[in-house]
């Protein structure tokens, strides 16, 4: 009896075993690129060796995957065809006419291209009109004649967007029969499963991403099943979607357009857990990584979900957990300008050849370098000791190419790089919640993954937030949030009806057929005893940015109280809401069933030994010139110590700077909570 | 004085937050979907002098356009009779606005006492009266055909609603509640501004912050220099022209421009350039600027802090009574495909100059739709489209097909959003072949896109640009295609539609639109025999 959670990352793959007990075990091994699943079976092997997890009594497997995201930045998913109405298969290139770069003269193109060429982009005639009826037939015979040409050209991926599919799919049904009959091994994306929601573009877009990853979440997912029956693993394995719920691989591997954020959500969902066992329902997250850090809110207990996010720079009409990513991190490279400015980042020195100090002959000054001059690194207790530090090199960069040219002390230099990364960080932090309406002083900081208890005292402060959570296990935060994480299934329809006059047989009915279609996904992953949420898609009329409103259906006046309801998140979002009429756009429903709200597991027992390892001087803004500090170590710290900055806690994950001024205390669930 | 540059970059970094965050606050709080949407709005730090400190905006034709409010507004009202809680509106083009629907609202900023900053905010509002909805006529001759004008005012006085000007303002337009909306929201986002900066100037005192604040223009200043610097000194001379102002259809309109480049100088002479226009595309000098501003953004380092340091080396001839300084009343609510041609003409003069840098021309427009009338059941509607072209082929790369490109960044309308809210069916949304100018690096591709009337009829306003004068090639590129429109009517008869044009549409007509494409760059004989084939294979280009 053992549950598993398994989060592959960029480097490490985590892997967390929690038994029935409590008894947490944990493996961490370097990732494999080219076939993730080879490092996940050897984490099995070593959590059997090592710990005595035999596989056979792993009931529950999760998984968070970096796979969809890696197809895309690698452009290495399937040779996609397009199918579309007569006289729109240019609607993926044009897209809505938008450039991202405001001041270039010369602006790239933002629309994914790449997905699908123009030559494998191929019109049948066909029309439904914009109330759901047929003006014109199918053409099966263009229809089979244009799936014939596509794999001619090597294609092994079709992409179908209809115009009005999502009010009528017959269409768009009838042409996967015929390709099917004709290629049985073809993957196969329809618009109005993957997005029914109106905009063109946005389905098409959407669309074209599920059918350009299908192939190899597919190929990926199976041999990870193969690899984990041979192993003996009885229980099914579970994916994270990005929305921050678990689904079995039917699901995953028919619609993975909805992995892209599966590994930053799981994330998430840890940091969501956390907060609850500190009782701080409200959480910033951030995950400072080597090239960027990712920034994340929970309000009120739960992650915010939006309704489109960027995938490898495009955005895609797909719900996701609100995560934001800024271009700066551990590893970003800090220089001096024309004209005096020191610039951090958006270049980073990655992990090859990295940081100065890592001695692979990087010679730029980074963030990483700064860390180590300041004493806020420990060079023989790097990563665990994994890597030792040369704080000669770190010391030549940063001389060089800060100190030097800005007439600075070194000190002052390595100091100046983390004010200025902050500084980015800190304006990151907000633009997010001020987007959102939220004001951050009312929010903890939780810093997950390894780099970000170097910045979060600094981040709070410069923020006016009074209180850090650094959770006991922040870099194993995502696999702990997936052994966390709900199975959910999500399904949707397009409902287009002004609210006035609402016809509610038609909404009680729509309702009725999507959860049904939910339930059937729910049994497939045997999953039940859980909760059914019905929300609709608002907007007023004219406009067309819309709003979700939770709702009961069996409420009377259904379409009054729909319209308050939107007019309360319309307030809550925009600060204002006329009473002007509104409409219906989509219908969702969302089941979800399991899942923990804590994880009291997480509590490790103290590990007996010395709390003070040594003491050494740091450099921090608010001691400048330099103070001894004690290091003490996060593993022999019993719930409820106390004690104060300035402080460095080292743990093998990850290393916190508690700067003077604030108080730390070790909480009931082993977070170490800081105050001022 | 020698400030700590770690201070002073900490400081850049924070004063750009302010301005995005009050950026954030005017889209969200906003009423109308022309700010949701179209993101017509922006929101700018200005120091006690009056030069921009820091400015977050969606697009770029309101790069410049609250320089010229700041500057009426304290000739109108002394700073040291300034009040805190104390805030300014104005909208009047002909002393530094930039069209009627443009409300620009500023407050000054106190810290201790002392006026440290302002705090300012540009909503481009849904209707401001005069001749026609939304207030940008077409057809308007004189500036008070486009709606109320309203010279610097004092909206707040020391936190009291100026209560007349709110009445006359309510009385004037058709939505008042809208209109009052966007300004709360406008001044939501100068409160938010003000706050930060006091904040700003808690933190770091409030002498050393007026010194980080004049040294960060000052270092932009620098950059910017530096950037002119690296780029040959000497004139350079350019021009392009409007197809017509929409009155005067048998006259081209000319932007000529000579741009001299030289030590500490960037200076644009506009001689040679139309007289003022009877149509709506009449420039005031804060539209000019926004056009000369893009440009000069657009060939130095983007890294620049965007302040006005980096353009106190512009200098502008303007001459007296053309379509860049038109003497009041002329008209200027068209003002946008004005600017784009400034910005484009002043490209093209530097091309010689810096022939890596710049493009060949761009489609440069944006093609206006509206339609409006009633559905079979007798609902009116009105609904507009903007469409633009293809990009400009560079030395190093094919234009891009279909994008916007120069002083605007529009959205485009989806063809289910029009069939699903207004009688129209399209056709086709397409690139349009073979219309991007041939070279080593060809020209983005233009669009053809095609729209039915499924109603008895309706009005249709088509303000087009690149109907008679082609976007020009590079290097020895051919020129991208000329736009053209027609309209199919039911029964077959095609009448063609030179760049504006007021009409009436009538059941099963159709209005066929095709949009320029972007220069070529370089010989066409010397272009990439793989990248050809493509071309060909994609049908972008005929064999």
């Amino acid at each position: 009896m053992a549950e598993i959670g398994v989060d592959t990352g960029g480097t490490f793959t985590d892997v967390v075993c929690r038994l029935p007990d409590g008894r947490l075990h944990l493996v961490k091994t370097p990732s494999t690129r080219q076939d993730p699943s080879v490092a996940i079976l050897h984490a099995l092997a070593l959590l059997h060796r090592d710990h005595g997890i035999d596989p056979a009594s792993i009931t529950r497997f999760t998984h968070g995957t970096t796979v969809a995201t890696n197809a895309v930045l690698e452009r290495k998913g399937a040779t996609l065809g397009l199918i579309t109405t007569q006289g729109f298969r240019d609607v993926l290139e044009i897209g809505r006419q938008f450039r991202q770069d405001l001041y270039s003269a010369t602006p790239a193109a933002s629309t994914p291209v790449f997905l699908a060429p123009r030559r494998r982009r191929l019109e049948v005639p066909e029309r439904i009109a914009a109330d759901g009826s047929v003006l014109l037939p199918l053409d099966e015979a263009a229809l089979a004649a244009a799936a014939a040409a596509l794999v001619a050209q090597g294609c092994t991926s079709i992409a179908i967007c209809f115009l009005f599919s999502f009010l009528n799919p017959a269409h768009e049904r009838r042409a996967r029969d015929i390709i099917v009959a004709g290629h049985p091994t073809l993957a196969i994306s329809l618009s109005h499963e993957v997005d029914p929601a109106f905009r063109e573009y946005e389905r098409t877009v959407v669309t074209a991403f599920d059918g350009y990853v299908k192939p190899v979440v597919d190929r990926y997912l199976a041999r990870l099943q193969d690899g984990l029956r041979q192993a003996g693993v009885p229980a099914p394995l579970q994916v994270m979607q990005s929305r921050g719920g678990l689904a079995g691989t039917t699901t995953a591997r028919l619609r993975p357009v909805r992995l892209f954020l599966s590994g930053p959500a799981a994330g998430v969902i840890g940091g969501r857990i956390v907060g609850a066992s500190a009782t701080v329902p409200d959480v910033i997250t951030i995950d400072v990584g080597g090239t960027s850090a990712d920034i994340a809110l929970i309000a009120a207990g739960r992650p915010i979900i939006r309704p489109e996010a960027q995938i490898g720079g495009h955005e895609v009409r797909v719900a996701m957990v609100d995560v934001n990513t800024i271009g700066a991190g551990g590893g970003s490279i800090a220089r001096v300008e024309a004209g005096g400015a020191l610039q951090v980042g958006p270049g980073s020195a990655g992990s090859e050849p990295g940081p100065a100090c890592y001695g692979r002959g990087g010679d730029q000054a980074t963030v990483t370098d700064a860390s180590l001059l300041l004493g806020w690194l420990d060079p023989a207790f790097f990563a665990g000791g994994a890597l030792r530090l040369r704080e000669d090199l770190a010391r030549d960069a940063v001389q060089r190419r800060i100190a030097t040219p800005l007439n600075l002390s070194l000190e002052q230099a390595a100091l100046g790089i983390h004010r200025v990364l902050n500084a980015q960080m800190a304006e990151g932090i907000r633009r997010v919640s001020v987007r959102q309406g939220l004001d951050p002083r009312g929010f903890a900081l939780l810093p997950l993954g390894g780099a970000g208890g170097l910045h979060a005292t600094a981040l709070a402060r410069e923020l006016g937030m009074t209180t850090v959570i650094v959770p006991r296990l922040p870099g194993l935060l995502a696999a702990a949030g997936l052994l966390a994480a709900a199975t959910e299934h999500e399904v949707a329809a397009a409902a287009p009806a002004p609210l006035a006059g609402l016809d509610v047989a038609m909404v009680r009915n729509t309702l009725s057929a999507l959860h049904q279609r939910a339930a059937v996904l729910m049994r497939a992953d045997a999953a039940s005893g859980g909760r059914a949420i019905c929300s609709a898609d608002l907007c007023y009329i004219g406009q067309s940015y819309t709003l979700e409103v939770g709702f009961d259906p069996a409420w009377p006046d259904l379409a009054e109280r729909l319209y308050e309801g939107f007019l309360a998140a319309h307030a809550a979002a925009y600060g204002h809401a006329a009473r002007v009429p509104a409409k219906l756009v989509n219908l969702r429903v969302v089941h979800t069933a399991g899942g923990t709200a804590t994880l009291p597991e997480m509590a490790l027992a103290p590990s007996g030994g010395r709390i003070e390892k040594s003491r050494r001087r740091i450099v921090t803004e608010a001691t400048p010139a330099g103070i001894e500090a004690p290091v003490l170590d996060r593993a022999a710290m019993p719930m409820g110590h106390r004690f104060q900055g300035p402080a460095m806690v080292e743990q093998s994950d990850t290393t916190t700077l508690v700067e003077a001024g604030w108080n730390a205390q070790v909480d009931a669930a082993m977070n170490l909570v800081l105050t001022r | 004085m020698s400030l700590d540059p770690i201070t002073l970059e900490v400081s850049r970094h924070k004063l750009d937050g302010i301005a995005d965050e009050m950026q954030q606050t005017l889209l969200r709080t906003s009423f109308s979907p022309i700010v949701k949407e179209g993101l017509d709005a922006s929101a700018a730090l200005f120091t006690a002098e009056g030069e921009t400190l820091a400015q977050a905006c969606a697009i770029p034709i309101h790069l410049a356009t609250l320089v010229p409010v700041l500057q009426a507004m304290k000739q109108y009202f002394p700073p040291e009779k300034m009040r805190d809680g104390d805030a300014y509106l104005m909208n009047e083009p002909y002393l530094g606005g930039t069209h009627l629907p443009d409300i620009a609202l500023v407050m000054p900023v106190f810290h201790h006492g002392r006026l440290i900053a302002y705090s300012a905010a540009m909503t481009h509002h849904q209707d401001m009266g005069g001749l026609s909805p939304g207030s940008v006529p077409t057809n308007a001759t004189e500036i008070f055909q486009e709606g109320l004008r309203l010279p610097p005012l004092k909206y707040l006085d020391a936190g009291v609603e100026n209560e007349t000007l709110v009445a006359i303002l309510r009385q004037n337009v058709r939505i008042p509640e809208t209109v009052m909306g966007d300004l709360r929201a406008q001044l939501s986002c100068c409160l938010v501004g003000a706050r930060r900066v006091r904040e700003v100037a808690d933190g770091l005192g409030q002498n050393q912050a007026l010194s980080i604040f004049a040294e960060l223009l000052q270092r932009s200043e620098r950059q910017t220099l530096a950037a002119l610097d690296d780029l040959p000194a000497g004139t350079y001379r350019h021009a392009d022209h409007l197809d017509n102002d929409g009155i005067d259809l048998q006259t081209p309109v000319r932007i000529e421009v000579a741009v001299t480049i030289a030590p500490g100088r960037f200076h644009c002479d506009f001689t040679g350039s139309s007289p003022q226009t009877r149509g709506p595309f009449n420039a005031v000098r804060s539209s000019v600027l926004a056009g000369v501003y893009f440009a000069l953004r657009a060939i130095t380092n983007p890294g620049i802090m965007n302040n006005g340091g980096c353009y106190r080396m512009v200098k502008l001839h303007l001459p007296e009574g053309s379509i860049v300084n038109p003497r009041a009343p002329g008209p200027v609510n068209a003002r946008t495909a004005t600017i784009k041609r400034i910005a484009g003409t002043i490209l093209g003069a530097l091309r010689e100059a810096i022939p890596d840098r710049v493009p060949a021309d761009p489609a440069g427009e944006l093609l206006a739709l509206a339609f409006g009338g009633m559905d079979d059941a007798g609902r009116p509607y009105v609904t507009g489209e903007l469409v633009t072209g293809g990009s400009g082929a560079s030395m190093l790369l094919d234009g891009v097909d279909v994008i916007e490109t120069d002083a605007t960044n529009c959205m485009n309308l989806p063809a289910e959003a029009m069939e699903m809210e207004t009688p129209f069916r399209v056709h086709r949304v397409a690139l349009r072949e073979d219309s991007g100018g041939n070279g080593q690096h060809r020209g983005g591709l233009g669009l053809v896109k095609e729209y039915e009337l499924l109603a008895a009829e309706c009005v249709l306003t088509h303000r087009g640009e690149r109907h008679f004068f082609a976007p020009q090639g590079a290097a020895g590129g051919e020129s991208g295609a000329m736009a053209k429109s027609v309209l199919i009517r039911a029964d077959g008869t095609r009448e063609s539609i030179p760049s504006k044009r007021v009409t009436r549409m009538h059941r099963g007509d159709r209005i066929l639109i095709e949009t320029a494409g972007g220069g070529g760059w370089g010989a066409p004989s010397s272009r990439d025999a793989a990248r050809a084939a493509e071309d060909i294979a994609d049908g972008k280009v005929r064999a």
